[in-house]
């Protein structure tokens, strides 16, 4: 057994570390961890007004949760347009190619740029706009489909259930494509010339190089972007809330309600706490494990302090 | 060689073709901004405007209090960003230089908080609020910056690369740890101060579930929920209107990414983190 008694040194040195990361820690304590626990507790208990009497009624919260319909929609809608958003990966990998080709110039870094804004403009004036381009009479989208057509089409990108959750797909990749193409081509540029010089060597063209050596590259960035996708999927609620009219509903037939649609609903519209919290602890589940998956991936934690 | 140019050519091409597309939208929305014609319905589709006109600048000044939502959103930023780069770089130096009992615990502890995303919390941490009587004020908005997790990771993994003997000769003269931070460290890690503070401003200007929840009084909203609620009312039935917000509302961020753009795109391929 070593000697567990601090000398005064040794005692300066922890209070002087910890003096550097004490409001982090509390902060976390209390605005994470708390709050989180508080999350399990409400969802097990029967909450009408919170502070005045709560009951516990076990998993009563989460089978009412799945008896109702609007809740197992809310789920499949979730996933259902988290899937959809990740077309993202592959048009930010054809961005990224295209790119990557013109060669390191002047044009080069135009195009980085100009691919990326999109992302960074402020999120609700974009979707204000696509509000405008998305309309089925006169809507920017229409019109231009109209052309290629010839005659007018009329279809209700936000309205029409058939149709809203691809409407919100296309500001979704507007957005995000830009951002996925960033991260495609710091990955694309990491490749090593060397492989493709030999690759042309030995006879091969563009297209088995792209086959052959630049995809199978590109497997971690890859699944990288399909993880975050995912949990960014999971966590919707801005745009489409926005794009809707400030509807936690959804629109279109409730076929745009994702999870946290739902549970907004029944925490700030019509409060449930109870239900609410249920709710957020499955949202909590999904991507617990898909971060899970991503650490495993990416080694986050892996690096010894 | 000649194929090899041509196809270079081809590819600009249709990479600007491409970009043209995806500006469009926002040339069209601009256009429409200063059209009087767009009015209840849509006039057809043109990049120059039918009618030209301020009217629904104008218009849209008597609609909604935008200065008062920039200020705002503004102040609030700007303190958010500050608290938040601050005490990431003290953890990530607390974590990469200093020894102390429970080093990797507390490393852990804050990296977990990862996996937690904050819509899973939102309630409690709401009901929390209001306990304290904390709602409809900018503090909730505030406190949760002074813990800031991805922060402290890159800060902690670029304060590790400065060499230690930088900071023995303030050792010697008999400096404190926080002499080292304050003289040697923050000095050192202006990029990564950078790089963290265009991720924050970006994600504090988008801001919108949060104080769409906590904040009731128009006056004190931010940008985001502002503009949103704006949108859903009747009177912004009018596109020409709405479509002004709209620009004005995007001028700000776009202002900054034109300046600093290089810093942006290279912040954001490093990070990998969006916003």
């Amino acid at each position: 057994m070593k000697n567990l008694r601090l000398t005064k040194r040794e005692l300066k040195q922890n209070v002087t570390a910890y003096s550097f990361i004490i409001v982090s820690i509390v902060t976390l304590l209390v605005l994470v961890y708390y709050p989180m626990i508080s999350t399990v507790r409400y969802s097990l208990n029967r909450i009408g007004i919170v502070g005045y009497g709560e009951e516990y009624i076990g998993l009563e919260n989460y089978k009412m949760l799945f008896s109702q319909s609007t809740f197992v929609r809310a789920i499949s809608n979730t996933l259902i347009l988290s899937i959809m958003g990740l077309l993202t990966i592959p048009v930010g990998f054809l961005f990224a190619v295209l790119i990557n080709s013109i060669g390191n110039s002047k044009l080069q870094g135009f195009f980085r740029v100009g691919y990326y804004l999109p992302n960074i403009i402020t999120g609700v004036s974009v979707y204000l706009i696509f509000r405008v381009v998305l309309m089925s009479d006169g809507g920017l989208l229409n019109n231009f489909l109209s052309l290629f057509v010839g005659r007018k089409v009329i279809i209700g990108w936000l309205a029409d259930p058939k149709f809203a959750r691809w409407g919100v797909t296309i500001v979704w990749v507007w957005m995000n494509a830009g951002y996925s193409m960033l991260i495609n081509l710091s990955s694309l540029q990491a490749i090593p010339l060397d492989i493709y010089d030999a690759a042309s060597i030995d006879g091969a063209n563009a297209l088995n190089k792209l086959i052959l050596i630049t995809i199978p590259n590109m497997k971690s960035c890859f699944s990288f972007l399909f993880i975050t996708g995912m949990i960014n999927g999971l966590a919707r609620f801005t745009d489409i809330f926005i794009i809707t009219g400030n509807d936690a509903y959804g629109g279109a037939g409730g076929t745009l309600q994702t999870i946290l649609m739902y549970i907004f609903q029944f925490s700030f519209e019509s409060p449930n706490y109870g239900v609410s919290s249920a709710g957020s602890m499955i949202l909590f589940v999904f991507v617990l494990l898909l971060t899970m998956v991503n650490v495993k991936l990416t080694g986050f934690l892996k690096d010894e302090v | 060689m000649k194929n090899k140019k041509r196809a270079l050519y081809l590819t600009t091409i249709i990479l600007f073709i491409m970009f043209l597309l995806i500006v469009l939208p926002l040339l069209w929305a601009v256009s429409l901004s200063f059209d009087r014609s767009a009015i209840s319905s849509l006039p057809s589709f043109s990049l120059i405007p039918h009618k030209p006109s301020l009217f629904n600048y104008q218009a849209a000044a008597k609609m909604i209090n935008l200065p008062r939502y920039f200020l705002n959103t503004i102040i609030v930023t700007t303190v958010n960003t500050c608290i938040a780069v601050l005490f990431a770089l003290m953890c990530g130096f607390a974590f990469a230089k200093l020894k102390f009992i429970g080093k990797r615990f507390w490393y852990v502890f804050m990296l977990a908080v990862m996996m937690v995303p904050f819509e899973s919390r939102l309630v409690p941490l709401f009901l929390q609020y209001r306990n304290w009587r904390l709602l409809n004020s900018w503090i909730p908005l505030m406190l949760g910056q002074f813990a800031y997790v991805y922060g402290t990771f890159f800060a902690r993994s670029y304060i590790s690369s400065i060499p230690d003997s930088l900071a023995e000769s303030v050792y010697i003269d008999g400096g404190s740890e926080w002499r080292v931070f304050l003289s040697i460290i923050i000095p050192l890690s202006l990029p990564v101060v950078s790089t963290l503070a265009i991720l924050q401003i970006i994600s504090n200007w988008n801001a919108y579930l949060w104080p769409l929840v906590v904040i009731s009084d128009y006056d004190k909203q931010m940008i985001s929920v502002g503009v949103a609620l704006f949108n859903s009312n009747e009177y912004a039935t009018y596109y020409g209107p709405r479509l002004a917000v709209a620009v004005l509302s995007a001028i700000p961020l776009i202002a900054v990414y034109l300046v600093l753009q290089k810093h942006i795109v290279a912040s954001v391929a490093v990070s990998g983190i969006k916003q």
